[in-house]
């Protein structure tokens, strides 16, 4: 345990070092502050705009988050072999998975913590209070990260980190529209694409479940249990990810 | 016990979309001891590095077993006390060289009290105890091994395995190293380490092993190696008659006559003695007796002299 904090601060430190991490934070800052001004221009609300805005920014950012530092994190240790510091040392290969992931979740949680304070203080700027359900919002968009940081860790265990970059934005995408790809499968009518579009509906998550601001935006109801099953959903898919990377990484030759 | 053991270890590489395999190590068998200083020979593309990153598990063989003090080495308890140094420096460059030694400290599981001492030690030791604020990245690369070997240091490890330690490093980092090594080996610390400079093994090595395209080719102890490269001794002497001569050319010896002095060799199948014998009573002066040897690299990359291995 000792071992897997040690590796998920230094993670955390690198990470905090790098310049990347600023820039996509003043892209999220920079995309909240034209909301106000864009928010004039929609026949919604301006609170109902800077919601989509503010929740759209930060699945985005978290993306980025994923795809720049994600990705590099781990496929860069490889390539730069500083890993070989780390595992020729009392370490195993889980520990390292666990303390990369650990690492990249708390900067992660930390970047999502200050643009939801800036997000609440635009509300609140706007004469609103923010309501419990945006907090779940941006709680259900931290889970979603997760699986996406758990699933860039995975591609970075097994290939380039320019594909791994690709994979993560393809298994974001696909995540999202997953309920097509389920519509899909029961059009069609070839056994090969049915059973096909079937194997990657039950394979690839549901991001869509995590996606809660158009509920947010017409004040619709979140059923009751619902943000306690995508948080389990969520936190099954992570550890699931994470152990199919700490399996294929413990066979990798470095 | 061996401190190290590989029994029959083989390691292939895949190349061209995985249409050719090549062989990097091919069922290699070797035991380094405990406490001895071994030094592991080879040229480039001798399978040395493959076979040390195999030891210390950051690849895996396709045959055979490796143990570290009896433990399966893809245990990573088995590591416990054993330190590793790569030939290229490989550190984070964000950190300071005082981080990267507390985060080396941690994955160590060094005792909290005790790090920031240890530190101070390994620092001292390595002589860099007054760069550990400067940033990894911004020393120079002899500096950089040598913070390498502060990390290896770290927590007075009872094993250390190095690939090629010395290299690109100035002489001063040479003497350095060579006598970090002489005091641990005093201090009954195993060292097995790859290197390309023979110099270094005739220096503080007790054993030897050769790899040469994959396979061993020698191992034993350097000083056993160095008597198969005994050739014989060899004598400076003036005085030297023909008559004697004659019986010495018949007898197997070389007989080179310079301007004052006669440069006189007993091949190493003749007994030195027979030959002092018959030069007893002549009016012979020596000047030097010498052994002429083979030096240790002709001896480590020459085949005909390893066969018995």
């Amino acid at each position: 345990m000792r071992v897997t904090l040690a590796i998920a601060l230094n993670t955390f430190r690198e990470t905090i070092r790098n310049s990347v991490l600023y820039n996509i934070l003043l892209v999220a800052v920079a995309a909240l502050g034209l909301t106000l001004t864009f928010g004039d221009l929609s026949p919604f609300s301006r609170v109902q705009v800077l919601t989509d805005f503010g929740l759209a920014s930060m699945s985005i950012t978290g993306l980025l988050l994923a795809v720049f530092i994600g990705v590099g994190m781990l496929g860069g240790e490889i390539s730069s072999k500083t890993v070989y510091s780390v595992l020729t040392k009392q370490v195993s290969r889980e520990s390292f998975i666990a303390g990369k992931f650990f690492g990249l979740l708390s900067i992660l949680l930390l970047n999502f913590f200050l643009i939801a304070v800036l997000f609440f203080v635009f509300i609140k700027l706007l004469g609103v209070n923010p309501s419990y359900s945006l907090f779940t919002a941006v709680l259900l968009l931290a889970m979603e990260m997760s699986i996406i940081i758990s699933a860039s860790i995975l591609f970075s265990s097994f290939t380039t980190p320019t594909l791994a970059a690709i994979f993560t934005i393809g298994f974001y995408i696909a995540g999202h529209l997953n309920n097509l790809v389920g519509i899909g499968a029961q059009q069609q009518s070839s056994a090969l694409w049915k059973t096909t579009l079937n194997f990657l509906y039950y394979v690839l998550p549901d991001l869509e479940h995590f996606n809660v601001r158009t509920r947010l935006i017409y004040e619709l109801p979140i059923p009751d249990g619902y943000i306690l099953q995508t948080f389990l959903y969520g936190i099954c898919y992570t550890i699931l990810l994470l152990f199919l990377s700490m399996i294929v990484f413990s066979k990798k030759d470095l | 016990m061996n401190a190290i053991e590989l029994i029959n270890i083989s390691k292939w590489y895949r190349k061209d979309f995985w249409v050719q395999k090549s062989c990097a190590v091919s069922n290699v068998s070797l035991a380094v001891k405990q406490g001895a200083v071994t030094g592991f020979a080879g040229p480039n593309g001798a399978g040395k590095t493959t076979s040390i990153k195999m030891i210390m598990g950051l690849v895996r063989p396709d045959s055979g077993s490796i143990t570290l003090y009896g433990r399966r080495n893809d245990d990573p308890d088995s590591r416990k006390g054993i330190a590793y140094l790569s030939e290229q420096p490989y550190f984070y460059s964000h950190l300071t060289v005082e981080e990267s030694l507390r985060f080396a400290s941690e994955l160590l599981q060094l005792s909290k009290d005790s790090v920031k001492s240890e530190i101070s030690r390994v620092l001292t030791s390595v002589e860099l105890q007054d760069k550990n604020r400067s940033k990894v990245k911004s020393l120079s690369k002899g500096m950089q091994q040598r913070l390498n070997m502060a990390q290896a240091l770290l927590g007075k490890p009872h094993t250390m395995i190095l690939d090629e330690p010395m290299s690109g490093m100035d002489p001063p980092g040479r003497r350095l190293f060579r006598r970090l090594f002489r005091q641990l080996a005093e201090n009954g610390t195993t060292i097995f380490f790859s290197t390309h400079v023979i110099d270094d093994i005739e220096a503080v090595c007790d054993e030897v092993i050769v790899l040469s395209k994959g396979n061993l080719h020698y191992s034993g102890r350097v000083d056993s190696l160095l008597e198969k490269g005994y050739k014989g001794k060899e004598f400076i002497i003036s005085g030297m008659t023909n008559e004697i001569r004659k019986q010495l050319i018949a007898c197997g010896c070389t007989v080179n006559a310079q301007p004052d002095t006669t440069l006189l060799f007993v091949p190493s199948g003749i007994d030195p003695q027979v030959v002092q014998t018959k030069l007893r009573g002549e009016p012979i002066h020596y000047h030097a007796i010498t052994d002429r040897r083979m030096s240790l690299e002709e001896l480590l990359y020459n085949n005909s002299t390893l066969q018995e291995q």
